[in-house]
């Protein structure tokens, strides 16, 4: 171990009270703005998530429709037979869509509504946990959470659309922290919404070997007052809209975390220099370099924030695990990308936090450590 | 002719500018040979720390120069000195200034490390000189748990790990009693004389003088005559008998190195006259008897200050 490191680290381990509540304080910081990023990766994935496991190559949307969050999208049945001829689509769903409320006794809860054709071959349920796949007429499918919240099951009837629908299924993976999303049959949900002849989504799959962003092109220029999507480009989408919607909250967010990393990084490394300044005096006398002084305090500084990254990646790695074990309907993806931006922010934590010690150690003077009493 | 291991020329030393300057060390000249003692000493404020911190290449020079080994280090660039600390000086100070995180052996190496010496042959040069010092059982003690005496020690193994060719003592006993202290000189003493390394020393203690080749009295920033010399028997400081203020007792004269030490002297004497006879006995024993400096080897300082 380099003399410098050894320095370094006993400076550090000596007093190991200051050591902990440096560690924690940064541990706390770094782990907000890495739950913040996990929450946000966790939620954009779970918006996605019908858009995703559909199984729909292409999406086609009433013009200027490019998302499923806060729209509504109408179009003509007829639109469903013109898609299917266009050269690429191997097959099409219809589905109605709409945000509603769930209501089951006390329990409301936000979801998106998907009236589903019988038999239908794409946009159903994903993962059943109980019960049935497929809707019939006054039927309805719902998330497994939002059942076990509102103590309905299998049999149970719930309020939706403005009517009454009995639970035939309970799916997995179809909630998030901000909506789930349940399964209506196809003409309950028309006939609720008046009857009139429209559909919100024309679900497509694509021929083997074509290109979902080709035939969505070629859907566009074939079907007059469409938006077509492939589901790549949806679901990206749908995140930016997400991102929109929050980039604000997350920025503060990180930069309160950023900022409260950094001044209790900087006041533990400065307070830790200020304590031994006369023996960063004496290491001047010696002959010691100032270069390798400076060196010293950042090492102290980069570990105490190396230190801070670990613990607060694994508190947030145990509340990934935790939260969704606990019931709420959150996930925490902790993404390679929030890694290595919050890596950056340790490394530039640790970089400002060691400038206020390293121009102490630099404006002091080495003569001074003979005068007795001096601060050197 | 032997060359010199420190030679001061005629070095001044001017703190700030215009009418606010202040001349700590006026024109002072000093060779010390290799394997030489020499004990600066002189009253507060009298330019041992100013002269003590050019010798070691932490201050400049105004005017005058220092060489070191037949080396100008006073010409030297800012940039070269702490290589020339590291290598050629070995510090030893009254505070010992050990790195309280690091054990009495790596309190050593680091020094040796910092000059480049292979970590693991560093570890073991400080081990052997802990060792010859006596500290063999303490190798791995923290300074907080070693005696003033022991932290002393380590700190000479410090001053000597990279085979320094001069070692500068700041009052290296000022705080050890009276028989760690001449214990800690007279071990220093031996390593100079066993290595051949010069050492200068500066210190208010009267009782290492035994240990130098020569002594030296520094005053307003020169190097003066031969003075009587007495000690403080309050604060235990030298001061010199016709430049300070006494008192008599009992057909005795003491003298002091300010007026507050006198009148506490004064103040100690109890009404009771059994307890005051008892403490004038013993502040008679601690104070010591009139100092003449000796002039070493025929002359107060090589260039006759």
């Amino acid at each position: 171990m380099s003399a410098t490191l050894l320095l370094a680290r006993r400076n550090l381990t000596r007093h190991r009270l200051r050591l902990a509540v440096s560690v924690g304080g940064v541990a706390l910081a770094l782990t907000l703005t890495l739950a913040l990023d996990a929450i946000y990766a966790g939620v954009a994935r779970q918006l996605t998530t019908y858009v995703d496991r559909a199984g729909a190559d292409v999406w086609v949307a009433q013009a200027g429709v490019r998302n499923l969050h806060m729209v509504a999208s109408w179009l003509p049945d007829s639109v469903t037979d013109e898609i299917r001829a266009v050269d690429g689509v191997s097959g099409v769903t219809p589905i109605l869509y709409s945000t509603d409320s769930i209501a089951a006794g006390d329990e409301r809860a936000i979801a998106y509504v998907i009236g589903l054709p019988a038999e239908s071959a794409m946009g159903g349920p994903w993962d059943i946990v109980e019960g049935s796949a497929d809707v019939a007429p006054g039927e309805i499918i719902v998330d497994r959470g939002f059942a076990r919240r509102a103590g309905v099951s299998i049999g149970d009837t719930v309020t939706v659309l403005g009517g009454d629908a009995q639970i035939v299924g309970l799916s997995r993976g179809t909630a998030s922290l901000v909506n789930s999303v349940a399964f209506v049959s196809f003409d309950s949900f028309r006939q609720l919404r008046g009857g009139a002849p429209v559909i919100s989504f024309v679900l497509a799959t694509v021929e083997p070997g074509a290109s979902p962003r080709a035939v969505a092109a070629e859907i566009e220029r074939r079907v007059s007052g469409v938006s077509v999507q492939s589901r790549a480009d949806m679901a990206e989408a749908e995140r930016r809209l997400v991102m929109d919607m929050s980039a604000d909250v997350i920025a503060i967010m990180s930069v309160v975390g950023f900022i409260v990393g950094l001044a209790v990084v900087a006041l533990t490394v400065y307070v830790a220099t200020l304590a031994r300044r006369r023996e960063y005096g004496a290491l001047k006398a010696l002959g010691t370099p100032d270069h390798v002084l400076y060196r010293v305090v950042l090492i102290q500084s980069g570990l105490t924030v190396a230190a801070g990254f670990v613990v607060g990646l694994a508190v947030t790695g145990l509340l990934a695990v935790l939260v969704p074990r606990a019931g709420l309907d959150l996930e925490l993806a902790i993404t390679s990308a929030s890694l290595v931006k919050v890596g950056l922010f340790a490394a530039i934590i640790a970089s400002l936090a060691a400038f206020l010690p390293i121009r102490q150690i630099a404006g002091l003077d080495p003569a001074l450590i003979f005068r007795k009493g001096a601060a050197a | 002719m032997t060359t010199l291991t420190l030679d001061v020329r005629n070095a001044t030393k001017r703190f700030g500018e215009g009418d606010a300057a202040v001349t700590a060390v006026r024109g002072v000249s000093l060779g010390v040979e290799p394997g030489e003692i020499v004990l600066i000493m002189g009253p507060s404020g009298s330019g041992k720390t100013t002269l003590l911190s050019m010798m070691g290449a932490l201050l400049k020079p105004t005017a005058g120069s220092i060489h070191l080994d037949g080396t100008e280090i006073s010409a030297l660039p800012e940039s070269r000195l702490p290589d020339i600390r590291l290598r050629q000086f070995g510090f030893v100070f009254q505070d010992f200034n050990l790195l309280s995180a690091l054990t009495a052996l790596e309190n050593v190496a680091i020094v040796a490390e910092l000059a480049g010496l292979d970590g693991a042959m560093a570890r073991e040069k400080a081990n052997s000189l802990l060792t010859e010092l006596g500290l063999e059982a303490r190798l791995d003690f923290l300074p907080e748990k070693l005696s003033g005496g022991e932290k002393q020690r380590v700190a000479i193994a410090r001053a000597l790990i990279n085979d320094p060719t001069l070692i500068l003592a700041d009052e290296p006993t000022a705080n050890l009693d009276s028989k760690i202290g001449h214990e800690i000189m007279r071990l220093l003493r031996r390593i100079a004389k066993e290595q051949g390394r010069s050492v200068v020393i500066v210190s208010h203690d009267q009782r290492i003088r035994d240990i130098a080749d020569r002594v030296l009295w520094l005053e307003d920033g020169v190097f003066k005559d031969m003075v009587t010399m007495a000690t403080d028997p309050v604060c235990g400081m030298a001061v010199e008998r016709e430049r300070t203020v006494s008192a008599k007792r009992d057909g005795e004269t003491y003298w002091f190195c300010s007026r507050g030490c006198r009148e506490e002297f004064n103040g100690t004497l109890a009404p009771d006259g059994q307890t005051a006879d008892r403490q004038l006995t013993s502040l008679r024993r601690r104070a010591t008897a009139l100092l003449t400096r000796r002039p070493p080897r025929g002359q107060p300082s090589r260039y006759g200050d």
